[in-house]
């Protein structure tokens, strides 16, 4: 009974003690129906809207420079119980306010000025920064406050668009929210070779962070909606944008880094002038450096398995293996037309290499690479590269011969 | 529980932990902020991505060191660090060198209970004030470590299965942001680079030092070493997980610049449709589940240490240090500051723990102590 | 001839006990509570003691035809007045110098308590005893006291025929295939069921009484080969030290010998089932039961019992791992899932998945109470409304259930009080615990979440994790008759966990569990 008699009295203490903390209050307890979440932000070149406009009119702001407009699209408490609820009228279910100004984080906090459900920022889904914006400023001073942020996962994907970045959070679909459809849009890169692997924050960090170039999604809108249009060039030693990639020159990339899960490459017949399309169904490239003392070159080895998806050739039939071999080469023609385009792009209009060829270096021959990588860029837009196409088409689908 | 005093009737002989518990103990010991920094304060070292050799090398090294301790405390059943180490040394020199490791426990305790606090302030709840964070982990520790060692084996024993499947769990998750090519090439730069990391590393492994007290309660002390081999084989293979998908993610430029690495990892994808997306929220149960695990051992040794070098019953000591190590934890200004307590307790640890087991063992083979086999 | 020198006999007999009523007069006093053999003193001093009970008799006659008073004590009701009139009565009413006609009956000494106890009463449990205080509480516990003039102890006859019910299914533990056999209300139908279901080697059943008032029989039960002799030897020491006046029934024997009264775990188990009682003896346990009570209770006990039912070894092995898993998952959910609820609605919205956490703004924006405070109303109407269920008649008792949660759920939803998510973790809750097979280990589960709430609500998901550690951390220091709780899950012995959390094939669990300690620890093939 000793025993128990000490444990009674402990307990007792630690009791006592323990109901002092619930005076004090739930510091941190913050009812989810009291913010709003952010599912998606997008950086514009400043320029205020009409409503911070008006507000600036009557004065009693703080000191400023328009540099950034950020556009927060949210969903907040009374957009999702409306939409949850068993709705008739559809309204829109997301809502975007922009505040302008310098400062990313002050931004963010001065929505708690404007709205009584302040922001939140752990479901943000997308980062959209238009291309002034890059252009102008470093990649990296964007989005440090966000890789500060303990809101703001790592896990953000990151775009660049072509116009202002705030359209593409807008939708004319009634119910559709633009951040969740950008971010879904990401998932079809098995069907087409015009999309890159996704770039989240932390990605988007330690490729910052080792100076090389790279690419970036680029969104395109127009009339409410987006489309995924080629990729944005970032130059590793600026960190900011130098130009574009379009949309067959990303295929290029694709087939360069062997990174393409799907698509197709549509080609000509070089007699007849008629349409051939092979559909990749799976793809590998192989890339080796070659040293001989100074000089570098890379050996690119390109293979691909599909099918013949589409055929508007008049006569021939694909139960002959000729036909088949004619369209392989059709089709390979194209390829290399494609890597041709795309290295020339890379290597004279803006001297970057995005294709992970100094990656492929620095895995194969480490030394060489401690010598060159301080400019790599540069040392790369002279090297010659080799490369050689094989398509297989290994099946044409339910149909066969033409009449 | 015995409440008499007398230090040699301290290990009640009830109290036994047997041998997979006492390996289980050092894992718990060794796994604790390292999870979070070993990737980057590794990478740092290293600059190549043979950071996992430098992994495993570290780990070969403590568990040299936890063998010289084994093999110095197996000298003496029945008795802990703190008791026997009179016999080798003479009473005054063994006080001073008990204070020390008494105060390197406190001081480890503290840092676990600030890291604690910095990391869980910053990712689940911001604005709680710190000591609201830690007091009652404290306490918590103290109800627990007031049942001897036994309790704490079992409550480790319950912990561990629990952390090694909710890591496990999280860390092949991350393959869907996993990049091999991140980890390539293999020894690129030569081994120089994988050595000049091991330091490093090996102090990421610092835990097994608890066998100079814990051997005394185990139930077949011959197998100690088999169990601080096990206790330090596991670390490395959660530990090189850790770093390989950490790195593998990252990349090792990706990876110097973050202040906590691996949560970023979990944090870093989404898994759309599982019943978590996200999964931080169980890399941080884990996690603060392991914090728990250490700093009660620390708390732990301490009090015992206090009690045997004064020979008076444990209790008071196990009340009164809790505000001691409050205010340790309180000590660094900022969280750089945290890390530089991390690293001197590291220095520290090498010496106490490397060096002097080392040392104590010739001078007990010169002085030619008997060996006892007390089986 | 004969019969007039046994009536002189009978006569110097007569005049010996009456000068020795006169000498006895003045010793009167200090024989009082001593059983004398002078009868109207001894009966003098039981009426006193008894004797205004309506329902007590005194039944003074003759021996046979030996002139010699006697007396029987019973009480109405509670002895079989059947073996009295058939056995007490006519066996000593009845003229047996006929059957025995020996010389030894002409002498005084032969009409001894020897010659009645061994030849004359036809009865099976026949008892000395020497102290007023005991004849009266031993009829009162419905054996019958036959007191003979001359015969100074008094013998106690067992007469005791207590009504009890018939042997059916236990209500609060039915199994969908095991017997349907319960323990009822009278010890001695108890131990026969221990008894009779199967030849049990060593079976030792031992008796004691407890409460100091109301007398109850108390009987411990174990396998003596099997049992850890230290383990007995403290169940009987902690029942000896039981000092009530009345103990109604096993719980109180429980909380009276449990290691740690205040934890909120049961360290005795309770069960109605014989086959459990059973098999926890052929495990190397002590069963307690109890007069009065069909709760027979168990020690020691674990944790990992508690979420055993005996149908898992009665099923195939592996639907019994199957439920089993269920029931762990069972405990889980509803420990925490309100706890993680409020952690992550009022904490960290950024951990659950997006499309939840929206649908869950939605639902929540028109409710206008903080997390914590609509679950704890929704749990307490949950609560309120169980225990509401078990006081109502049969008929309405679970519909009111089912249908009390339904509406009350659906209604607090729409009036906006509380959110549908919430409704549904909370049934969710309701069901889990439903799932474990003892009502004990329910009740504590039940207040153990809300205390996990409280915790949630004050540290988030933080708060949680410190929860459940301060639970594991006490759950691992309690010792339940010197039995860690927490065996056999930890320390780790591989061979223990046949039985954890999985249920292996009846072939492989060939030893019995090591914690016990027990003497043979093979299962006998």
């Amino acid at each position: 009974m000793k025993q128990t008699f000490n444990h009674f009295q402990f307990l007792l203490v630690l009791f006592s003690v323990f109901l002092l903390l619930p005076l004090a209050g739930c510091w941190s307890s913050h009812e989810i129906e009291e913010q709003s979440f952010g599912v998606g932000v997008a950086y514009d070149k400043g320029k205020e809207s009409l409503a911070e406009k008006e507000f600036d009119e009557q004065g009693e702001g703080y000191t400023k420079k328009n540099l950034i407009t950020s556009t927060y699209q949210l969903i907040t408490p009374q957009v999702a119980s409306s939409t949850t609820k068993q709705g008739g009228q559809q309204q829109k279910s997301y809502v975007n306010i922009s505040e302008t100004g310098d400062s990313p984080f002050q931004m963010l906090r001065e929505l708690s000025l404007r709205s009584d459900t302040p922001l939140t920022s752990p479901h943000m889904k997308v980062m959209v920064i238009s291309e002034a914006l890059a252009r102008a400023y470093s990649l990296e001073q964007l989005v440090d406050q966000t890789l500060r942020d303990n809101d703001f996962r790592p896990s953000c994907l990151v775009f660049i668009s072509k116009g202002r970045a705030s359209d593409t959070l807008e939708s004319k679909t009634v119910g559709e929210i633009p951040a969740f459809h950008l971010y879904g849009m990401i998932d079809n890169s098995y069907r087409t070779t015009r999309i890159l692997p996704p770039m989240p924050l932390i990605k988007l960090a330690s490729k910052i962070q080792t100076g090389s170039s790279f690419l970036m999604q680029n969104v395109l809108s127009a009339n409410g909606e987006i489309k995924f249009a080629g990729a944005g060039i970032i130059k590793g030693e600026t960190s900011k944008m130098i130009g574009f990639l379009n949309e067959e020159e990303l295929d290029g990339l694709a087939w360069i880094t062997g990174k393409g899960k799907g698509g197709l490459v549509k080609s000509f017949d070089k007699k007849t002038g008629q349409l051939i399309v092979y559909e990749i169904e799976s793809m590998k490239s192989h890339i080796q450096p070659h040293v001989k003392g100074d000089n570098i070159s890379f050996d690119v080895h390109i293979e691909s398995v599909g099918r013949l998806s589409e055929s508007w050739m008049t006569s021939g039939s694909a139960f002959n293996n000729q036909f088949l071999k004619n369209a392989q080469k059709t089709s390979e023609k194209k390829v290399k037309h494609l890597v041709t385009n795309v290295l020339e792009k890379m290597q004279t209009k803006y001297k970057v290499d995005v294709a992970g060829f100094g990656n492929q270096l620095r895995i194969k021959q480490p030394r060489t690479w401690m010598r060159v990588k301080e400019n790599w860029d540069q040392t790369f837009s002279e090297v010659p590269i080799n490369y050689d196409v094989k398509l297989t088409i290994k099946d044409y689908g339910a149909s066969g011969s033409k009449k | 529980m015995i409440k008499g005093s007398e230090s040699e009737v301290m290990i009640n002989s009830k109290d036994r932990i047997t041998t997979p518990q006492t390996a289980i103990v050092v894992i718990n010991f060794i796994l604790g902020t390292g999870i979070l920094t070993l990737p980057r304060t590794a990478a740092e070292q290293v600059k190549t991505p043979d950071v996992w050799l430098t992994v495993i090398l570290g780990g070969i090294v403590t568990m040299i060191a936890a063998i010289i301790m084994v093999k110095l405390s197996r000298k003496f059943p029945g008795k802990t660090f703190y008791q026997y180490s009179k016999e080798i040394t003479g009473k005054w020199l063994s006080k001073l060198i008990s204070l020390l490791m008494i105060g390197y426990f406190l001081l480890l305790g503290g840092f676990h209970a600030r890291s604690l606090a910095e990391v869980t302030g910053y990712l689940l709840l911001e604005g709680t004030p710190t000591w609201a964070i830690i007091m009652p982990f404290m306490w918590i520790s103290l109800y627990l470590i007031r049942g001897g060692i036994n309790p704490i084996a079992r409550l480790f024993e319950i912990i561990f299965p629990i952390t090694v499947i909710l890591f496990l769990l999280v860390a092949f998750m991350s393959i869907k942001i996993f990049e091999i090519d991140n980890l390539r090439p293999v020894l690129g730069s030569g081994v120089l680079p994988v050595l000049k990391g091991v330091k490093t590393t090996a102090l990421a492994f610092t835990g097994p030092e608890i066998m100079l007290i814990i051997l005394a309660f185990m139930k077949e002390p011959h197998k100690a070493g088999k169990a601080a081999l096990v206790g330090i084989t596991i670390p490395i293979f959660i530990y090189v997980i850790t770093v390989v998908m950490v790195i593998g993610a990252l990349s090792i430029d990706g990876v110097v610049i973050r202040t906590w690495p691996t949560l970023d990892l979990i944090r870093s994808f989404e898994l759309t449709g599982l019943i978590f997306e996200r999964f931080d929220s169980l890399l941080l149960v884990v996690w603060i589940m392991q914090m728990f695990a250490s700093f009660t051992i620390n708390h732990y040794a301490a009090s015992l240490g206090l009690s045997q070098l004064f020979q008076k019953n444990i209790h008071p000591f196990m009340y009164g240090l809790l505000p001691v190590i409050y205010l340790i934890s309180m000590i660094p200004k900022n969280i750089n500051d945290v890390f530089k307590l991390g690293d001197v307790i590291g220095n520290i640890a090498l010496v106490l723990f490397g060096f002097l087991p080392l040392l104590l063992l010739i001078i007990s083979k010169i002085k030619g102590v008997k060996y006892e086999t007390n089986l | 001839m004969k019969v007039k020198k046994w009536r002189s006999t009978i006569k110097k007999i007569g005049n010996h006990a009456n000068e020795k009523e006169n000498k006895q007069e003045f010793t009167s006093q200090n024989s009082s509570n001593h059983v004398t053999d002078h009868l109207a003193l001894t009966l003098k001093a039981v009426k006193n003691e008894i004797g205004h009970n309506s329902d007590v008799h005194f039944r003074e006659f003759i021996i046979g035809r030996t002139g010699i008073q006697a007396a029987i004590i019973f009480v109405e009701g509670l002895s079989d007045k059947d073996l009295i009139e058939k056995h007490i009565l006519s066996s000593l009413m009845a003229d047996f110098s006929k059957e025995y006609q020996q010389d030894q009956l002409y002498v005084k000494e032969s009409l001894s308590k020897q010659f009645i106890k061994s030849q004359v009463l036809s009865i099976s449990d026949v008892e000395e005893v020497h102290f007023i205080k005991e004849v009266t509480s031993k009829v009162l516990t419905g054996s019958t006291a036959l007191l003979i003039d001359g015969i100074s102890p008094a013998l106690i006859l067992g007469t005791s025929k207590v009504k009890t019910r018939t042997i059916e299914e236990p209500v609060s533990e039915a199994l969908v295939r095991g017997p349907r056999v319960g323990f009822t209300e009278s010890l001695s139908d108890n131990t026969s069921l221990l008894r009779g279901s199967g030849d049990i080697e060593n079976l030792s059943l031992v008796k004691f009484q407890v409460g100091k008032r109301s007398k109850k029989d108390l009987v411990v039960a174990y396998i003596k080969e099997i049992v850890d002799p230290e383990l007995v030897e403290e169940v009987e020491k902690r029942i000896t030290k039981i000092d009530l006046d009345n103990v109604p029934e096993s719980g109180y024997v429980e909380q009276l010998i449990e290691d740690n009264y205040l934890s909120l775990f049961p360290q005795v188990q309770n069960t109605e089932r014989p086959d459990r009682v059973i098999a926890a003896l052929m495990e190397g346990r002590v069963a307690i039961l109890l007069d009065g009570t069909p709760f027979a209770l168990i020690a020691p006990v674990t944790f990992s019992m508690m979420l055993q039912s005996p149908e898992d070894y009665y099923e195939r092995w592996i639907p019994g791992t199957f439920i089993r898993f269920l029931r762990y998952i069972a405990v889980v959910l509803s420990l925490f899932t309100p706890a993680l609820y409020i952690a992550f609605i009022s904490f960290h919205p950024g951990m659950i998945p997006t499309k939840l956490a929206i649908s869950i703004i939605g639902t929540k924006s028109g409710v206008p109470f903080p997390a914590l405070i609509e679950a704890l109303f929704m749990e307490i109407a949950i609560e309120i409304l169980r225990e509401a269920g078990l006081r109502l008649p049969k008929p309405i008792g679970p519909a009111m259930g089912i249908v009390g949660g339904l509406i009350i759920g659906e209604a607090a939803v729409q009036a906006g009080i509380v959110s549908p998510i919430l409704v549904i973790i909370v049934a969710l809750t309701a069901i889990s615990s439903f799932a474990i097979p003892q009502y004990s280990v329910g009740i504590s589960l039940r207040i153990l979440r809300f205390i996990a709430m409280l915790c949630a609500a004050i540290l988030g998901l933080y708060g949680v994790v410190l929860f459940f550690l301060f639970m594991t951390s006490h759950l691992v220091k309690l010792k339940s008759f010197g039995v860690s709780y927490m065996s056999p899950a930890v320390p780790y012995r591989l061979s223990e966990w046949k039985d954890l959390m999985v249920r292996m094939p009846l072939m492989m669990m060939k030893r019995r569990p090591k914690m016990m300690h027990t003497k043979d620890s093979l299962r006998k093939g």
